[in-house]
């Protein structure tokens, strides 16, 4: 568990401003962005959590929420606290089931779905994806079978800030860029990690869908600031039946 | 006796420092306290606030200051939160003992201060938050406004949505003091009038995705969406409601503070046809309007906006303290009722007894390509902006001398409303006026 995934994705989205700057186009900070978060994902890795291992998890958990704390207040040293703003590259709408929908989300939309077929193609069907998967189940034994565990976290670790930054950057433009921004995101995405079920990647898209329809559809007949209380209401409901969530392995919450 | 005789040459210079120091700082110094967002959602108006300030403060100061004082401006940052607010008040009155109080920016902060300046009898000024409470429920004597407050607002732009815009309105509020009580207010006006409000929503202050909001809109198909938001949420929020085509199917009009001026050009297209009732615009042709953007755009190489109103609640104090002829609040603060100056942006001004409201001119203002420009053609300058229609402009604005003689009647003073004529107009309960008020 990482408590700074959301300065990282925060992270993406101010890499993404700097890149604009000097290059001005958002499809190279699209690819330079995250590769500059990854890189900081991994000195990270190899500073601070490498040591921490051989720990109770406890001491993780600890670090990575003052690693949050360091993220957001170096970046409102840098860039100052206001809201910023990244126009979007795509513009215009387009009339869709009676309605006008913006390009852009029509483009994270399916942007969203290729880098989730991309990442689940990635850990079943290629080896570094498996290798992954192994260290996380059992880093021993890996280790005996001759797989550097310490190489593979960090990856792993850089791999997941560099996501993280590439989220950041493609919601910029709808959300607005701000120091605050990854800890409302981190939220919402450990609610749908939990309802989903920890480790259960189909469980997880299937908990984001489950939240996205209730807080659309529900906000057409209520405040939509009332639908915000639902999904925590959903998220007791199910933590209390069900604890694993929809398709968490058995014994991780249980 | 003689250990000390080394110290005697050190004295004497210490002396002759003391003495040889311009005849300026010997002049006694009054403190006046700038409160308000310098950061954060409303850091726009509390920058344009303190610099509002700081040049009436230099223009006073270059001439002899107020009864042989010199001002000297303590500026504090609220956080725009209430909590912080009131620490800064207590710090600026109690530790820095200011004897004027500007602020704050939020209504939220503004309100809370009240309480502190009532109970350590302090002057305040409010001259940019417009939530009616200030005017009826937390009034106190030592209270004054230059901003125009929700009530006000309504009353004036709430016929000329019904009769140019459309009868079906959708009321959309930023969810605290302000816009609760803009949403309130605009409503009972416009159902006054024979307009249907359609549906009203808040969302709370300094949200990030609009667009969960946007579906009970579109379902309750208004003809004018009207907004109650400020600062970097309008921002944001023009933003998405023009990507989700909104701005075009709508004619959009809202509070005087829902975008400074400064930040229009960068989202002009979202904004075309926007229309609001405010006292202040650099597009508005008026000579006296333009001298005082001169003056402000010199010092600082911008143009001024509605949070300058600042400058004139200084220049209001400092008339009060000089016909008191003392700083003293019990005096101060009776030597401002009905107290007027002249030639300000809005030409004369005059402080009403009743709730210390200043009583003032405005305009209906459309944005036209990035510019709040005024609704009602100025003769003087030979000026005609008909024909200018964005999509939100309205048809009927290609009249002659009619066309003015019907501004005129929208350019509401605020004599319209004043605190004793809110309990007599109630309607309803819970949009109406307070009961209390």
């Amino acid at each position: 568990m990482n408590f700074a995934h959301g300065e990282l994705y925060m992270l993406g989205a101010y890499a993404g401003i700097a890149v604009i700057g000097v290059t001005q186009s958002f499809w190279v900070a699209l690819v330079v962005a995250p590769l500059l978060v990854g890189v900081v994902g991994a000195v990270t890795e190899v500073a601070t959590l490498r040591p921490l291992y051989r720990r109770e998890p406890l001491y993780g958990l600890i670090l990575t929420f003052g690693l949050a704390l360091v993220f957001r207040e170096a970046v409102r040293q840098i860039w100052g606290g206001d809201m910023r703003r990244i126009l979007p590259p795509i513009t215009g709408s387009t009339p869709l089931l009676g309605m006008t929908y913006p390009n852009y989300r029509l483009f994270l939309l399916g942007a969203s779905s290729v880098l989730l077929l991309a990442i689940w193609l990635f850990f079943t069907q290629t080896r570094a994806g498996i290798v992954v998967r192994a260290a996380v189940q059992d880093a021993e034994m890996l280790d005996g079978l001759g797989v550097d565990v310490r190489r593979v976290f960090t990856l792993t670790f850089a791999g997941s800030a560099a996501l993280a930054a590439l989220a950041g950057l493609l919601l910029a433009p709808v959300f607005t860029v701000y120091p605050q921004m990854g800890v409302e995101m981190i939220l919402l995405a450990f609610i749908v990690v939990i309802l989903g079920g920890m480790g259960s990647m189909g469980g997880s898209v299937v908990a984001a869908v489950v939240i996205g329809l209730t807080q659309s559809l529900f906000s057409l007949w209520m405040n939509p600031q009332r639908v915000a209380i639902a999904i925590f209401g959903i998220m007791i409901v199910v933590l209390v039946v069900r604890p694993r969530g929809f398709f968490g392995r058995e014994g991780v919450l249980e | 006796m003689k250990r000390l005789t080394w110290l005697a040459p050190l004295l004497a210079v210490a002396l002759a420092v003391a003495l040889a120091q311009p005849a300026a700082s010997q002049q006694k110094v009054v403190k006046i306290g700038d409160l308000g967002s310098k950061v954060g959602v409303f850091e726009g108006y509390g920058k344009y606030q303190s610099m509002g300030i700081q040049l009436a403060v230099e223009e006073i100061n270059g001439k002899g200051g107020v009864l042989g004082h010199r001002i000297e401006v303590i500026a504090e940052d609220d956080d725009t939160k209430p909590a912080p607010a009131i620490r800064k008040a207590e710090k600026l009155i109690l530790q820095d003992g200011v004897k004027l109080l500007i602020g704050a920016v939020s209504s939220g902060s503004t309100m809370a201060i009240m309480d502190v300046t009532k109970k350590h009898k302090t002057i305040h000024w409010n001259s940019v938050s417009c939530a009616e409470f200030m005017r009826t429920t937390k009034f106190h004597k030592y209270y004054f406004s230059n901003q125009p407050d929700s009530r006000q607002q309504a009353t004036g732009l709430a016929k000329y949505i019904l009769d140019k815009m459309g009868k079906k309105v959708y009321i959309f509020y930023t969810d605290y003091a302000m816009g609760q009580s803009d949403g309130r207010q605009f409503k009972t006006a416009l159902e006054k009038l024979g307009g249907e409000v359609v549906g009203v929503a808040g969302a709370p202050l300094d949200t990030k995705d609009f667009s969960p909001w946007f579906g009970a809109i579109n379902q309750s198909s208004p003809d004018v969406l009207f907004l109650a938001f400020a600062g970097t949420d309008s921002l944001r929020l023009m933003t998405q409601l023009h990507s989700f085509g909104m701005t075009k199917k709508y004619k959009l009009a809202g509070i005087d503070c829902f975008l400074l001026q400064q930040d229009l050009p960068a989202i002009a297209e979202p904004m075309e046809g926007f229309v609001q009732l405010n006292h202040f615009s650099a597009y508005n042709p008026d000579p006296n309007m333009q001298a005082f953007n001169q003056k402000f755009k010199k010092k600082f190489g911008v143009d001024a906006n509605i949070a300058a109103g600042a400058y004139d609640a200084v220049y209001f104090w400092k008339a009060a303290v000089e016909k008191a002829g003392s700083f003293d609040p019990d005096k101060v603060s009776a030597a401002h009722e009905g107290l007027c100056i002249d030639k300000t942006h809005i030409g004369r001004q005059c402080i009403r007894k009743e709730d210390h409201q200043v009583v003032m001119d405005m305009h209906l203002y459309r944005v036209e390509k990035g510019k709040n420009l005024p609704i009602a053609r100025d003769r003087r300058q030979g000026r005609d902006r008909r024909g200018h229609g964005g999509p939100g402009s309205a048809e009927g604005l290609h009249l002659g001398d009619q066309e003015e003689e019907l501004a005129a009647r929208w350019t509401i003073s605020s004599r319209s409303c004043c605190r004793s004529s809110c309990t007599a107009s109630s309607s309803g309960p819970r949009w109406g006026c307070w009961p209390w008020a």
